[in-house]
């Protein structure tokens, strides 16, 4: 009774430790311009950074992908139809999630690890007494960037997985690459590429604010900064899944209004 | 200073507990426009915490304080920004952005809360890192720079929007003794030059006396006492004696060699003494007035180890001639103050 009453007080506590501050980040936009730098620099470290690790990944899942996918579809005769499931499964579920996995691993764990040493560093007391709000200064050039550069790379990493589907299909498989990309067509259209956005951009404040949040109450020293790093690593992949269902399940609902079937 | 001296920083009864622990009990003092305000004591005992409380970093659980007569406990948010503009800061670490090179982090300041024009702030960031020698260091990262060096650096970084209080925490811990000489130097030109308030938090107990105009003792959670340098030298008042003579041996006996100079009481070691151990005690004689070293201090000063006593003797504590270069050497410690009564992590 009073561990649940500890473990939910103190979920709810860190849960709107981290709301407040992706509000105060969000306010803090204004300074957008004054923050260029900080931002840009956060886009190169979060975003084109990651492109390598996120590319192979996304390669080699569209290309297991691909292989699944053809040994069911050849029961029923199908295999040129692999194009279509696998578009379909990248730009609305692997492509966000799996970019959102690879980013959180890459770049959450570190930006929590990142903030937490300046919190005990002292770093972010000394921002505090100059009058440096940390929010605007640290929290929001990161929300930001990791904002925009997570849906970037799902796009990046959508594309390279469905190339990876192709490249599998095409060599193993034996579909041509003609059919390849004619079912491919199918398997998304605009609503479903704006849906795997979404997602990604969600994810992506999701992790970034974790991340910050859990640097920013960081204590006890190095331990507390390795605590602080691993926290957030497995809530954000928490946030993560348990986001990823939500907008799916809006997705379907959205998808028969919009194909007429309610 | 006659009459009554305008006050910078006035704590009245604050009290504050933390992890269960009372680390402020009813902590009162005045620190006076103008002066150097040394607070020492043993270590994780709460003058960090204290300074914390000053600038509205930490709020407190009661009581009330106020600086240049404005209530801080109740102010806002926005407020306490205002009213830190105030103050600049030297935190233990230097506490120095990691991501800025020195050039950067003392500019930062002048960044956010001026409108200067860039060659107006490199003017005033030159003129602060060559304060504390760092001008042709500027391109460096904190990384990249030794402990003291970003001591400095955050020294020049607490300067740079030219504060009427500065705050130091621990400013020459960790430093070698001749930087550290020069940022009590510092202090001292601050003071007159600019007619700076300063608070200073420190265990080095000959840069207190050094640079204190008073000097008060934190001792569980409250001043036990407040004094000018002498008054404090001189203190009656056995906590105080057991920090500035025993505590301070007891701290560095543990890991201490013996090393002498003559008609310097021991605790009154000065660490900026080094050229005149040299000159006077090569060797460690059985002279009287013996002082501890360190191991580094000792081999730095060259001076041969003696038979490592853990604690020097009665016999080898009394100070024959007191005509030494420091004129306080007129202390006889009681032996029982060499025992550090708790321990200082
Ligand atoms: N934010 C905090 N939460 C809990 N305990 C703290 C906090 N800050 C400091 N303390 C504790 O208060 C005590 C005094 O710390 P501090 O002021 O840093 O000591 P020092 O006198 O060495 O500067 C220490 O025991 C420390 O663990
Ligand atoms: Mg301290």
């Amino acid at each position: 009774m009073n561990w649940k009453d500890n473990v939910i007080s103190r979920a709810l506590k860190g849960a709107g430790f981290t709301f407040v501050l992706l509000l105060e980040a969000i306010g803090h936009s204004t300074q957008l311009w004054h923050r260029r730098r900080a931002i840009f620099t956060q886009m190169h470290v979060i975003g084109t950074q990651s492109i390598p690790i996120a590319s192979f990944f996304m390669l080699l899942i569209g290309m297991v992908f691909a292989l699944q996918v053809g040994i069911e579809f050849a029961r029923f005769g199908q295999t040129n139809l692999v194009g279509l499931v696998i578009v379909a499964a990248m730009v609305r579920e692997l492509g966000p999630w799996m970019t959102g996995f690879v980013l959180i691993a890459r770049v959450g764990s570190s930006m929590a690890a990142e903030i937490g040493t300046m919190r005990v560093a002292e770093e972010i007391d000394a921002l505090e007494v100059m009058s440096i709000n940390p929010a605007s200064f640290v929290v929001m050039p990161r929300i930001v960037a990791y904002s925009i550069m997570g849906p970037v790379l799902t796009v990046v990493g959508t594309l390279v997985g469905i190339i990876g589907g192709g490249i599998v299909s095409n060599l193993q498989l034996g579909v041509t690459w003609a059919d390849y990309l004619r079912f491919a067509e199918d398997g998304a259209e605009a609503l479903d590429i704006y849906w795997g956005l979404l997602k990604s951009f969600v994810f992506s404040i999701a992790a970034a604010s974790v991340a910050c949040a859990s640097g920013m109450k960081t204590e006890g020293g190095a331990v507390g900064v390795g605590r602080a790093s691993r926290n957030t690593v497995v809530l954000s992949l928490t946030l993560v899944v348990f986001f990823n269902y939500l907008l799916t399940s809006f997705y379907r609902i959205v998808k028969m209004f919009v194909s007429g079937v309610i | 200073m006659s009459g009554s001296p305008k006050l910078a920083v006035q704590f009245d009864g604050v009290s504050k507990l933390l992890a269960g622990r009372q680390i402020l009990d009813k902590l009162s003092f005045d620190v006076r426009q103008g002066e150097t305000f040394v607070i020492i004591g043993y270590s994780g005992t709460g003058k960090s915490v204290t300074l914390r409380h000053m600038v509205g970093l930490m709020p407190p659980d009661e009581g009330s304080i106020r600086v240049e007569n404005e209530e801080i406990t109740t102010m806002s948010r926005r407020e306490l920004e205002i009213m830190r503009r105030k103050f600049g800061v030297l935190f233990q670490s230097g506490a120095l952005i990691a991501w800025l090179s020195l050039f950067e982090n003392v500019e930062l300041p002048l960044v956010e809360h001026t409108k200067m024009s860039r060659k107006k702030r490199a003017e005033i960031v030159q003129q602060k890192l060559e304060i504390v020698n760092l001008w042709q260091d500027r391109e460096k990262y904190p990384a990249e720079i030794s402990g003291g060096m970003k001591k400095r650096a955050g020294l020049a970084r607490a300067l740079a929007l030219d504060p009427g209080i500065v705050l130091y925490d621990e400013p020459t811990s960790g430093l070698d003794p001749v930087i550290a000489n020069e940022i009590d130097k510092l202090i001292n030109r601050l003071k007159r030059e600019h007619n700076m308030t300063q608070i200073v938090v420190t265990h080095d107990m000959d840069s207190a006396f050094e640079i204190g105009d008073r000097i008060g003792m934190f001792y569980k959670g409250s001043m036990i006492q407040i004094g000018t340098p002498e008054e404090i030298q001189t203190s009656t008042v056995p906590e105080v004696q057991h920090f500035i003579t025993g505590g301070r041996e007891g701290a560095l006996s543990r890991r201490a060699t013996t090393a002498i100079i003559r008609g310097v009481a021991p605790g009154m070691l000065s660490q900026r003494s080094l050229e005149a151990i040299k000159a006077e005690a090569p060797v460690a004689t059985a002279e009287p007035g013996y002082v501890l070293l360190s191991e580094e201090e000792a081999e730095a000063a060259g001076v041969a180890p003696a038979e490592e006593p853990d604690f020097p003797t009665e016999r080898d504590l009394a100070p024959e001639e007191t005509e030494g270069p420091v004129e306080t050497a007129t202390q006889k410690p009681e032996p029982e103050s060499l025992e550090p009564e708790e321990s200082d992590t």
